[in-house]
Order: C-alpha cells, then sequence, then structure tokens
C-alpha cells in the first residue's frame, strides 16, 4: 500500500490497525482457507505468521501497544493440537498472565485478545475478526504510549 | 541507629540472641565458611549488609526493624560467586525472615541456588520500619535517631522527637505479611536452622486491592502514571531484587531494542510494565525494590497484584515448597481459559 | 575581586513572590520545590511552589544543565534525504535560586569536564553560559555532610562559585551580589531595601554556627598519593563487600557525568531523536566491550573505579578532588555502603595521618 492512498484513507474516518500473531499450523491456514473461500473479513488486521503461539514473548504484546499498534490478537491451535504438542498450554498460562497484569495497569482489556482457531475454521475465524475488530473501533484510537516528540 | 525499649524491643533482644546463638554454632561447627547478616548502619535509618568468617565478628550480627535489604540477593549470580582459592563452593549461611527464606527457596526451584551450599539462620520477623514514608514526611528534618517503644516508633532529630504508630510505619508489604518466619518442609530440614514455620497453603483475601481494581482502566492507569512519575530509571528497583539475576535485562538489549530507555513516562510505564510481566510467580513481596528507590516509589500494589494472580489463577504462592512447580515453570490441559475471546 | 562592593540587601521572605515574578519574564527560574515528599529542583511557575526550607535536594542541581533525559537534536527523515534540526532553545537565560554551596561548586567540576581536550560540549557550555546561580547558605549542616574536609576551601556558608548569595536570617534573607552578572541582577531590583549591620553581622554569625555543627572530618591530603600504588590492595575487596550494584551513588552524584546516547526512531513517521542519557559505571555493561571482554567484570573493580575516579583520576588531570562532599552517596546508599568508612580505611594503609579523623559513629 503505498503512502499517499493510506493518508486519505486516514483523512476519511480513522481505521483501527491490529496485528495479529498466528500460528503457522493452524490459525494461519485458517486465516487462508477464509481467503480462499472469499469469507469477507476486516482489512484492520495485520498478520504476523508465527511457528506457534507458543513462539509469542510477551514483549512483543507489549511493543506493538507502545509503537501505537490499537489492538493486539494473537491465534493459535486448540489444546491438545499443537503442532509442537505443549507449545499452546505454555502460550495459555502467559497469556493469562499478561492479560491480568494489563488490565491492572489499566490497559482497556479489549485491546488484546487472544483465541485458538484451527485451519479447518475460516468462517470461526473471519466471525472472531469481526468481533474483535468491532471491540477495538468502540475503543477509540490507542494513545496511551503516545510519546512527546 | 536503632534504640529499643519495650514490648519490640524484648522481641529484638531476643531474636538477636538466637540469632546470634545459631550463627555461633554454625561457625564453630564448620557447618558454614561465611555468614551474611545484618550490621548496625552508620547513617541513622539504614542498616548494614555484612559478611563474616569468623566466629568473632558474630557479635556485629543484629537485628532491627531497619533490616530491609533482601539478603538472597547476594548469592544469586552474577554477583560475587563464593569460592574459596582452591574453586571450591563454600557454604554460606544467611540470616532469613520469611520472605529472605522464601527468595532462597524460589531460586533454589529456579536452580540458580544449590540448597547443599547454603543454611537458612532463620528468625521471626517482626516488621521492618517504612523508612521512605518517615523520611518523606519529616521532610526537611534530619532523623538523627530511631528507636521502638512498644508499640510505637521514635524519632529524634536535632530539635524534635516524634512518636509514630509502630503498626502504621511498618512498609506496606509487611502489614499484609503471612509468612514471618522461613517455611519449614520436609525437603528443608536440613538447610533451615533457627526459627521456622509449618506453612502448607497461605490465605489471603487480597482486601487491600478491591478499591484500586474496582476502577475504570482510564482511572487506573491515571493512579498507576502518578505512582510511578517520578521513577529517573536508576535500576536501584532491579538491582535489588534477588529475583532479577538475568545477564543481560531487556533494557539493555539491543538486538532488538525493546523500549525506550529515557524517563519519559510512558518508558517508564513500560519498563515497570515488563518487569512486573518477569516477576509473575516469581515476586515473594519483600518490599526490598520500595525500601531502596531513592525517589520512594512504592511498589506494593504491583507486588500485590502478582500474588493475587498467581494465588487466586493456579493457587500458588511463591518459595514455600522446594517440591512445587512454579505456575511460569509448568502447564495443564485444564487451565482456564476466562480470558480468550470466544464461547468458553 | 571585585573593586566597589555593592552594599547586602534584604530579601523578605513574603517578597520571593515578587522577586520571581520580576525575574520569571526574562530567566527560566529554577528553584527546589517539593514533590512527593522530594525536594527536587524544577522550573517554577507558581512562586507558592518554592521551598526553602530543606537540608538538600535529594536530585542533585546538575540535572538543571545537564539533564537525566536530554534530547541532543531531532530529525525527519524525508525519502533519502534527512532534516536535522538543532537545540533551539540553548539562548534562553536560567536562574538556579536556593543552591548550596556545596552544588555550586559542583558546576565548575563539571564545567571542566564537558570544557575538557578538543571536544567541547557545546550544549552545556552554553547553558552554563546563559545561567546565574543563587546560593543559599546552609545553617544547619546535615550529619553526613563533609565540604570542609576537601581541597576547595569547602564551607556551608561559601560564597565563590555563585552569582548572589542568599543567608536566611529567620525572617528574612541577607542578599549578598557576588559576581558582576549578580549585581547587575540586583541593580535591576531596586526595590530591595539596604541591610543594616546588625543583620550583616547575624550572617557571619550564622556561617560561624553553621561551620562548627559540620561533624565529620576526613583527612584527604594524601589519599590521592595512597591511592596510586594500593590499586590491587585487598581493601577493595572488603569495601564492596555488600555493593549491590544499584548505582544511586552515581546517579545522585552533583559530579558524576557519564551518559549513554541513544537514537529513539518513530519509524512509522519517519522521525527520531538523538537523547543523551544518564549512565553509571557501576553497572556490569557499562564497560563491556564489543569483542565480549570486560574490563570491570566484578563489582570490585566497579567500586574501586568510582573512589579512584573521584579521588585519584580527577586530582590527576584537573588538580582537583572529584568530589563535593554534600554525602548524598553516604546518605541513600541502600547498603550503607559509607564512603567515610572508605576514606578512613584507606588512609590507615599508609598509617600516617596528619590530623586526628572525628567522626559520628
Amino acid at each position: 500500500m503505498t503512502k499517499a492512498v493510506v493518508k486519505s484513507k486516514q483523512e476519511e474516518e480513522w481505521q483501527p490497525k491490529i496485528i495479529a500473531f498466528l500460528c503457522n499450523w493452524c490459525s494461519y491456514a485458517g486465516a487462508d482457507l477464509a481467503g480462499v473461500s472469499r469469507i469477507q473479513y476486516p482489512s484492520n488486521i495485520r498478520v504476523v505468521r508465527v511457528p506457534c503461539s507458543g513462539r509469542i514473548n510477551p514483549m512483543f504484546i507489549i511493543k506493538s501497544l507502545t509503537d501505537g499498534w490499537d489492538g493486539v490478537v494473537v491465534s493459535g491451535c486448540h489444546p491438545g493440537d499443537c503442532h509442537y504438542i505443549t507449545g499452546n498450554l505454555v502460550a495459555r498460562r502467559r497469556f493469562a498472565m499478561l492479560k491480568e497484569l494489563l488490565n491492572f495497569f489499566g490497559i482497556e482489556p479489549d485491546r488484546v485478545q487472544f483465541m485458538w482457531a484451527s485451519a479447518a475454521e475460516g468462517e470461526l475465524f473471519a466471525v472472531m475478526i469481526r468481533k474483535l475488530t468491532e471491540l477495538v473501533i468502540k475503543l477509540g484510537p490507542n494513545k496511551k504510549f503516545e510519546k512527546k516528540w | 541507629m536503632v534504640i529499643n525499649m519495650g514490648n519490640i524491643q524484648a522481641e529484638n533482644e531476643e531474636i538477636q540472641k538466637n540469632m546470634r546463638e545459631v550463627a555461633r554454632n554454625l561457625l564453630n561447627d564448620k557447618k558454614v565458611d561465611m555468614i551474611i547478616g545484618y550490621a548496625q548502619g552508620t547513617v541513622p535509618l539504614s542498616s548494614s549488609p555484612i559478611f563474616i568468617r569468623n566466629v568473632e565478628e558474630v557479635d556485629n550480627l543484629i537485628w532491627d526493624n531497619l533490616c530491609y535489604v533482601n539478603l538472597a540477593r547476594y548469592v544469586v549470580p552474577p554477583l560475587t560467586e563464593f569460592v574459596d582459592n582452591e574453586k571450591v563452593n563454600l557454604k554460606v549461611g544467611i540470616v532469613s525472615r520469611g520472605c529472605v527464606a522464601r527468595s532462597l527457596i524460589h531460586l533454589a526451584k529456579e536452580k540458580q541456588v544449590n540448597t547443599e551450599n547454603i543454611k537458612i539462620i532463620g528468625i521471626p520477623c517482626n516488621g521492618v520500619v517504612n523508612r521512605r514514608r518517615i523520611e518523606k514526611e519529616l521532610g526537611e528534618k534530619e532523623v538523627l535517631e530511631l528507636s521502638v517503644s512498644n508499640d510505637k516508633v521514635i524519632v529524634k532529630g536535632k530539635d524534635f522527637e516524634k512518636e509514630l504508630p509502630y503498626q502504621d510505619y511498618l512498609n506496606e508489604l509487611c502489614k499484609t505479611c503471612k509468612v514471618k518466619s522461613p517455611p519449614m518442609s520436609s525437603s528443608l530440614s536440613d538447610v533451615i536452622v533457627g526459627d521456622s514455620l509449618e506453612v502448607t497453603s497461605v490465605e489471603d483475601d487480597f482486601a487491600d486491592l478491591v478499591n484500586f481494581e474496582s476502577q475504570a482502566p482510564d482511572e487506573k492507569w491515571k493512579v498507576i502514571k502518578e505512582l510511578l512519575s517520578d521513577c529517573t530509571r536508576c535500576y536501584a528497583c532491579r538491582q535489588a531484587c534477588p529475583m532479577c539475576y538475568c545477564n543481560l535485562c531487556f533494557v539493555d538489549q539491543n538486538k532488538p531494542i525493546w523500549f525506550g530507555k529515557t524517563s519519559d513516562i510512558s518508558d517508564i510505564i513500560v519498563f515497570h510494565l515488563v518487569r512486573a510481566m518477569h516477576m509473575a510467580g516469581r515476586c515473594v513481596g519483600c518490599g526490598s525494590c520500595s525500601s531502596v528507590c531513592p525517589m520512594g516509589i512504592d511498589l506494593k500494589i504491583i507486588n500485590r497484584k502478582l500474588e493475587k494472580i498467581v494465588k487466586e489463577r493456579f493457587d500458588f504462592t511463591a518459595g514455600l515448597d522446594l517440591e512445587v512447580m512454579p505456575p511460569m515453570m509448568t502447564q495443564k490441559m485444564d487451565d482456564s481459559e476466562d480470558f480468550m475471546l470466544g464461547e468458553h | 575581586m571585585v573593586s566597589n562592593k555593592m552594599k547586602e540587601r534584604i530579601l523578605e521572605k513574603d517578597q520571593i513572590k515578587q522577586f520571581h515574578e520580576d525575574l520569571a519574564r526574562y530567566y527560566n527560574f529554577y528553584a527546589p520545590t517539593k514533590v512527593k515528599g522530594n525536594f527536587v529542583f524544577k522550573k517554577i511557575t507558581n512562586p507558592d511552589d518554592i521551598d526553602l526550607n530543606y537540608l538538600n535536594s535529594k536530585t542533585p542541581p546538575k540535572e538543571i544543565l545537564f539533564p537525566r533525559m536530554e534530547t541532543l537534536f531531532t530529525y525527519k527523515m524525508d525519502g533519502k534525504e534527512i532534516e536535522i534540526e538543532p537545540r533551539t532553545d540553548l539562548e534562553e537565560k536560567n536562574i538556579i535560586f536556593g543552591i548550596r554551596p556545596c552544588d555550586a561548586y559542583s558546576f565548575n567540576l563539571l564545567e571542566n569536564f564537558f570544557n575538557f581536550g578538543e571536544f567541547k560540549d557545546d550544549i552545556f557550555l552554553k547553558k552554563k553560559e546563559n545561567t546565574i546561580i543563587m546560593g543559599l547558605g546552609c545553617n544547619s549542616p546535615r550529619s553526613t555532610c563533609f565540604c570542609t574536609s576537601l581541597d576547595y576551601n569547602g564551607h556551608p556558608h561559601r560564597k565563590d562559585d555563585v552569582d548572589i548569595f542568599l543567608t536566611d536570617l529567620g525572617e528574612k534573607y541577607l542578599v549578598n551580589p557576588i559576581s558582576d552578572k549578580g549585581k547587575a541582577i540586583i541593580d535591576k531590583l531596586a526595590w530591595l531595601s539596604e541591610a543594616n549591620e546588625k543583620e550583616v553581622q547575624k550572617a557571619v554569625e550564622l556561617s560561624d554556627e553553621a561551620e562548627s555543627q559540620i561533624s565529620t572530618e576526613l583527612d584527604l591530603e594524601n589519599t590521592a598519593d595512597i591511592l596510586d600504588p594500593n590499586f590491587n590492595h585487598p581493601l577493595w575487596g572488603e569495601v564492596s563487600e555488600n555493593c549491590i550494584g544499584c548505582g544511586t551513588c552515581t546517579f545522585l552524584c552533583p559530579t558524576c557525568t557519564c551518559f549513554d546516547v541513544v537514537d529513539e526512531v518513530d519509524q512509522y513517521n519517519d522521525k527520531g531523536k538523538r537523547v543523551r542519557l544518564w549512565d553509571t559505571c557501576q553497572f556490569c555493561q557499562y564497560s563491556l566491550e564489543t569483542s565480549g571482554h570486560n574490563p570491570r567484570n566484578s563489582k570490585i573493580e566497579r567500586c574501586r573505579n568510582r573512589v579512584l575516579h573521584k579521588f585519584s583520576y580527577y586530582p590527576k588531570n584537573y588538580n582537583m578532588i572529584g568530589c563535593v562532599g554534600c554525602g548524598r552517596c553516604i546518605q541513600l546508599c541502600p547498603v550503607n555502603n559509607d564512603l567515610r568508612e572508605i576514606i578512613k580505611k584507606i588512609n590507615l594503609i599508609k598509617n600516617k595521618s596528619k590530623k586526628e579523623e572525628v567522626t559520628v559513629a
């Protein structure tokens, strides 16, 4: 997308920018399936493919928020289906902890979401993305971590 | 300097006498090569950690309500490795309040400390005075002497004397402390000498957090901003914490540079947020971080929240038992998914 | 020295508001104020915030001219073109009001550092040039103060390093113009009444009283000579044993100048800035080299470095001890690592001292 197009979009109305960390084996394939099946879901998400949801360092999520992303979503395989056996279980505990801490510090709970989506769940993936984009739009732009330049 | 008289003095004297006795025996029986404890400070309102190697020095060990440093800090890398000339690990005895012992036990679980090389000299802690609060409230007057009597703290200066209620002027984390002596368990019967406590689990209703947590996100953010706005990024809190033993802290990493190092408020909050994340399930609530902060920032609500999360989610309290796996080092199939998006 | 001595003036305590109003129009007015229980120097917009009822500030006044975080320049990128925007605020005039004599002296040490050698630090020097320093004498020094033990003729009422000197007489301040810059300011404030003999005399009495109250005396005459040949002395292991490497001593020292330079980049908006931040030799990574070698790998070396820097290297390079005797490091060290004890131990090495050390237990 060229700068010119982005700028004019911004001039019309604010659209949230949401970064999506998708695990390669399940969620990324699920998103692919949604695309192939021509199921529409909001183009606000920017996908980052990771081998497993357990690869996600909580600092990725916090860094996304400090860099100005309006929302973060992490999606992995269902428990028991992880390609690396226990990767998503490790991730689940980590994210439980992170979510509680983010809430505690006063970051709106709806900005950071976690979900499971398997490779066959294209429709479900689109539904979830639509849901969380709605939630982020309601919250407005992420201004908490803005720095004085 | 602390001069005690009355009820709490009697306690402190007793604690001191017993601690010195245990230390003397350990050195005489050659069970340890060195003892780490507290000595009288040369500046009012402080105490100085000392390292003694001979029985003659045992009488330098003191216990008063100003012993706030978590001594477990000294046995964790990258500080001094206790080896002698023949490169053999020395055995170290550490004067431990409940929280200090819990730090050591948790560090042993994380394989940073070898329980064969330490002896936990347990003492029944009766609290640590909140020196930063006293300094702040007195401001422009210099405190020359602090004493404890019955249930009061008495601060004296050149031309003033003030009495403060003891329970009120304890460190905030001391007020909610439930494990005042080292927690004994079968796997530690060789390691803990002196005073100890039988503890299987710790009950806590975390009533002190209810007010804060009931607020809206924007208000919580404002409170946190206000709390941390003084932070100078000196990292004294990180250096004093026994759990912060990473060879290269995330703030110093430059491949990638995670977060800014400036003292802009958003950078400050991120530092404390990520550090709290790293402390999850590991913080024992000793309060050293708040006691050493030169600006007097009190991190108690963050530390209490960390305890609350692991207690409510995983029924875990850090540093009680060598046999229990800490929550972030393990996982279960049926962990709760209440925080996730979707129907659960 | 000045030829025509200007007569001293009186500033009533309720006149401080007027004082601030008249000067804040042309100057950035910095004074001590209480922020959440800590005394710090801040730019004052409301004169009611000025609080001179303090022993000494927690953070040293060096942070006014050499702040903890300072933007050196900002830049914008437009494709491959980079546009650098230098600082525009260096011509602003500053007043530092109510600074203690030891901290005022520290600016001399800072200036030595930033002025040394081929590359001079324009930012600090420019700001210092545009700064007027108004000192306030200490009527009751702390038990940890030792300005009188140092080689610069330190004194709780030392007037040499300020442009104007104030003495707190109780209800009012005696205002003493010292330098030409100071006199020019006093000239502009014609409403300041003249002081009488009794008031001037009281200031002298307070000054003598303050000197007698300094309880810490250190023998620093031979310290630099003892330190040089004793680089590997076992005393360094002893005194660094309980150090936790927190860096508080260096961050709150009025003469420590080490800094780190980092680039902060706003990558989504093609702009950024180069920032200078305080750094400390007490951190392990401070001296870590790209090869992986670290010449100060243990805290013994780092603790030793701090003492040597102030009491050996500084005298060698600038002929003055790099310490002002404010006592902050002693007061605020979390493990009570006492510089006075270290100096005593150093002096014991040669076992000769010219005068008996008298210290508070």
